[in-house]
């Protein structure tokens, strides 16, 4: 069956896409800048002790040995671990990834949804008012970097409606972040989301589903959006690497302990573990993502085969 | 009183910049029951748009002026709402590219179920047994009906959407342009089909096509447009053999002859701009009969038959030569 | 057989180059957004090329107290570190649009040589690029840039390369499917027929009508790649000795310009990267309409065609 060929295919993909990401990786962190690792953690350390640090991350072997290492122990589910905690990777990372993970999550079914609704209304009430104010401010939102936006959140918001704004550093602010993602995002979908859904109301068939006496409703629900979903489902998955970008500096902004925040520590901390495994994660996640969103393409769109 | 009379007919689109495009100026024709009449043109003279104007779905930035009667009632009396109880049910119509009016995400039989639901006239089994009728009757295998539009060859698209048009049974049916893009064997079996449905239910036919040739098969009277008016209608006959106007002579004339020996005839020139207007006759430019009142005097459409009708000067003249 | 009759329709003909760039430019100088996003870009890149005139010393230089309110003396106000705040947005001028222009020319170039290519030839090499373009499409990009940073130093030109590595997929899918379409357009097919080789059907046949469209693109890679710039140097990643606006918020941000309620350190610089930002985007935009002009008739509307009384017959007698 045709179907289950095109499900093949994409896994296949996938799963060669997610072992190029592991090179790419590896080739990043251990082959290109091996000796940033052992000059990192103690500067005042005896040559000797630097020697045994090498030893211990196998980084006197050569790179070949150090590869196949390396994907043994991603067989096993071990990234390394932390230079500054001695805990492994995954045990630090993943109080984060709880954290980050419904923010995220959340935020994107919401804008999503949100992002639909405006641009069926703003498509349907072409030429008027409404159309033409959404499109200015959205286009505003849009050019906006998040962390500023989230920035001035803070200082206008927080401070209007009396939040401490010293407490800049409160994780519970973390909802004015959320709000400044979600906010970008919403404005995001909907520039993409507004041509998607012009586009399918300009086509033919929609004229006839008009000459044939639906409802706007009808024809909306029936006809536009069922066919506009397949290039949103595009554009959604498309706007993942914004999402991550977004989530990253919102929770730098705000002290979010997700793994934004737990990525630019590791950098201020020279902890490259910390690091190579956030990325390889990050990275994973955007092909399952892509590799969720061309299934649901599959379901979606008839015409789609080998 | 005919079974759909279009009265006078304007239709205005208002462009970018504050102009208007007077895309339809003044088109009146007549429609019997069963018959098969022909609105001939070449591309941009209005004819899409008139037929477009009688089912009402112009899109926001058109005006509408004149009437249209459908067994005695004025659909346009007040837009929308008294043209809308009337779609699909009396007037349907076959989109040009019929490739393109279906949903590409539907089933083909639930697009044609659609229409039978909305109004009332079959559910669910009744509205399959229907679907599955109809199909066959447009030459279409029944069990086709839960296949997709993409699955379907443009032939067979085309014969889906005018059993599509023919769901709610409708009185008139509007046909734009339907065997453009299909080649030519397919082209004379739809043209038999339609002829088939307009004999055997009664079915009024408009057919809109730039080409000739199949007009000159399915329908028994025709309508000539140039730049938004009717220059010429009368049978077909006529407007072969005897016509009035210098566009439809070198319209026929300039369908080449696959036996004939004579050359290819072409008309120089492009039709007039629509967003101005016109003075004189709008074919003076490129007419090769033009004298005197043609410059400055726009003809009006004037009997010079039995049957037939012509807006050209060449007809007084002469009428007048002759006292 | 049809009886349009009219000899100017053949398609055939081979379109004119000079009215596909006449027509751009007509276009886009009609067009309100495009005349408001090119002067906003006009404006910032002309600030930016006279930032060494219009500035006296470096911008960084102490001239006031640390977070002073905005005044006649200093109509910005000043930052955390007694800068001031006017002095240091010309100042940040020239290196946030440097990166900007320079990364959207490193993806443009990258974008459409690939795009080119795969477009062009097809078969294996449109395969193996497009599959290339698959894997860089799936790294998240801020990771990436970060990780960059981190290993192998933070200068100017590593950012620069780097957003220009990222950026190109987009570009590439774009130039790639114009680059079909041009291809299979009769009057190339006759070009080759008569003996073209491919260097010269690039060149002269495929090239001036895919640029249009590249350059449109590339406006709005500038676009992202200033918006890249200000995460990395928000983060703290960008080049230690260069002042750019994204650096500037970053800057107001560690020196507690929020608690010191100094709204002026924040709220300009991230306004300046919006506005050209919102330039790019509005030129790009309306340069990408021109040149593929979306269906402005929706099917769909609450506004319903309108009635006017009867007309009468025409007469001009």
């Amino acid at each position: 069956m045709t179907g289950f060929d095109y499900v093949g295919k994409r896994v296949l993909f996938a799963a060669l896409t997610v072992f190029v990401a592991i090179t790419l990786n590896f080739v990043l962190f251990r082959t290109l800048s091996g000796d940033a690792l052992s000059a990192l953690r103690c500067r005042q350390c005896t040559p000797q002790f630097k020697a045994y640090q090498r030893h211990e991350l196998g980084l006197d072997k050569s790179k070949w040995v150090q590869y196949r290492m390396y994907l043994n122990d991603l067989a096993h589910g071990n990234l390394g671990k932390s230079l500054r905690s001695e805990q492994s990777v995954t045990t630090e990372l993943w109080p984060s990834i709880k954290n980050t993970m419904p923010m995220v999550a959340l935020g994107t079914f919401f804008s999503i949804v949100l992002g639909i609704i405006v641009g069926v209304i703003t498509a349907w009430r072409r030429g008027t008012f409404v159309d033409r104010a959404g499109l200015y401010s959205g286009l505003g939102f849009y050019s906006m970097p998040p962390q500023w936006l989230g920035l001035l959140m803070v200082l206008f918001v927080a401070g209007a409606l009396g939040l401490p704004t010293s407490g800049i550093k409160d994780p519970t602010l973390g909802i004015l972040g959320d709000a400044s993602t979600w906010d970008v995002l919403v404005d995001r979908l909907r520039h993409m989301v507004l041509p998607a859904m012009l586009e399918t109301l300009g086509e033919d068939y929609v004229l006839t589903a008009r000459a044939k006496g639906l409802s706007n409703w009808a024809i909306v629900w029936r006809h536009g959006l069922r066919n506009a979903l397949l290039p949103i489902v595009t554009l959604v998955a498309l706007s993942l690497g914004y999402v991550i970008a977004g989530t990253i500096t919102i929770e730098y902004v705000f002290s979010y302990p997700g793994v934004g925040l737990a990525v630019v520590e590791a950098i201020d901390q020279r902890d490259y573990p910390i690091l190579q495994g956030a990325f390889l994660l990050l990275t994973l996640s955007v092909i399952v993502f892509n590799l969720v969103a061309d299934l649901l393409y599959f379901r979606l769109d008839p015409r789609v085969q080998t | 009183m005919s079974l759909l009379q279009v009265e006078d007919l304007h239709v205005w689109f208002q462009l970018a910049g504050g102009r208007e495009l007077h895309a339809v100026q003044g088109v009146s024709f007549a429609l019997e029951k069963g018959e098969r009449f022909g609105l001939v043109g070449e591309s941009g003279c209005g004819k899409t748009t008139t037929i477009l104007a009688v089912m009402g779905l112009l899109p926001p930035n058109a005006s509408v002026a004149g009437r249209v009667l459908l067994d005695g009632e004025d659909l346009l009396a007040k837009g929308e709402s008294t043209v809308s109880p009337h779609r699909w049910v009396d007037i349907a119509m076959v989109f040009q590219g019929a490739m393109n009016a279906f949903n590409p995400v539907q089933r083909i039989g639930d697009q044609i179920a659609e229409p039978m639901e909305l109004y009332g006239i079959a559910e669910a089994q009744n509205a399959r047994r229907r679907v599955a009728e109809l199909l066959e009757r447009v030459g279409i295998p029944a069990d086709r009906a839960s296949r997709y539009p993409h699955e379907f060859s443009g032939g067979m698209r085309q014969r889906a959407a005018i059993a599509m048009a023919l769901a709610c049974n409708p009185k008139v049916l509007l046909a734009d342009e339907p065997t453009t893009a299909l080649d030519v064997m397919v082209q004379a079996q739809i043209l038999e089909l339609l002829v088939a449905l307009a004999n055997d239910f009664g079915l009024a036919l408009v057919l809109v096509t730039h080409d000739l040739p199949i007009v000159a098969q399915v329908c028994g009277r025709a309508a000539v447009m140039y730049a938004g008016e009717i220059i010429e209608a009368g049978p077909m006959d006529a407007l072969y053999h005897d016509p009035r106007h210098p566009y439809t002579r070198l319209l026929f004339a300039a369908t080449p002859d696959l036996y004939g020996s004579g050359g290819v005839i072409s008309i120089p020139g492009a039709p007039p701009r629509l967003d101005r207007a016109i003075v004189g006759c709008p074919f003076r430019p490129r007419c090769d009969s033009a004298f005197g009142p043609c410059d400055s005097i726009r003809p009006q459409l004037v009997r010079v038959g039995q049957d037939q009708a012509a807006a050209c000067h060449l007809n007084t003249v002469v009428r007048e030569a002759t006292v | 057989m049809s009886a349009t009759a009219n000899p100017a329709a053949v398609e055939d003909v081979q379109p004119a180059i000079e009215s596909r760039r006449g027509l751009l430019r007509r276009e886009l100088l009609r067009n309100p957004q495009a005349i408001i996003g090119l002067t906003i870009l006009g404006i910032f890149v002309l600030i930016a090329l006279l930032s060494p005139v219009l500035l006296s010393q470096d911008p960084k230089t102490k001239v006031g107290s640390v977070f002073e309110a905005p005044s006649s003396a200093h109509v910005l106000g000043t930052d955390g570190g007694g800068a001031d705040m006017l002095a240091l947005l010309v100042g940040g001028a020239p290196v946030s649009l440097i990166v900007g222009f320079a990364a959207a020319a490193v993806s443009a170039l990258i974008g459409g040589a690939v795009g080119l290519l795969s477009g062009f030839f097809g078969g294996k090499t449109d395969v193996a690029l497009m599959r290339l373009t698959d894997y860089v499409i799936v790294i998240p990009d801020v990771p990436l840039m970060i990780v960059v940073a981190a290993l192998f130093g933070r200068s100017l030109t590593n950012i620069i390369l780097i957003i220009g590595a990222i950026y190109w997929t987009t570009t590439a899918r774009l130039i790639r499917a114009q680059v079909k379409s041009v291809r299979e357009r009769v009057y190339v097919k006759r070009a080759r027929a008569l003996g073209a080789g491919n260097t010269r059907l690039i060149g002269r046949h495929i090239l001036p009508q895919v640029a249009p469209l590249l350059i449109a693109n590339t406006v709005l890679l500038v676009a992202y790649a200033i918006f890249a710039e200000t995460f990395i140097t928000f983060l703290g990643l960008g080049d230690p000795s260069l002042v750019s606006w994204g650096r500037l918020i970053e800057n107001a941000f560690t020196d507690d310009a929020i608690l010191n309620n100094a709204w002026w350190a924040i709220v300009t610089p991230g306004l300046c990267v919006t506005i050209v930002i919102l330039g790019c985007t509005m030129t790009g935009q309306a340069m990408e309409d021109a040149l593929n002009p979306r269906l402005r008739v929706g099917h769909l509307s609450v506004k319903r065609f309108r009635l006017r009384p009867l007309q009468g017959r025409l007469d001009s007698e």
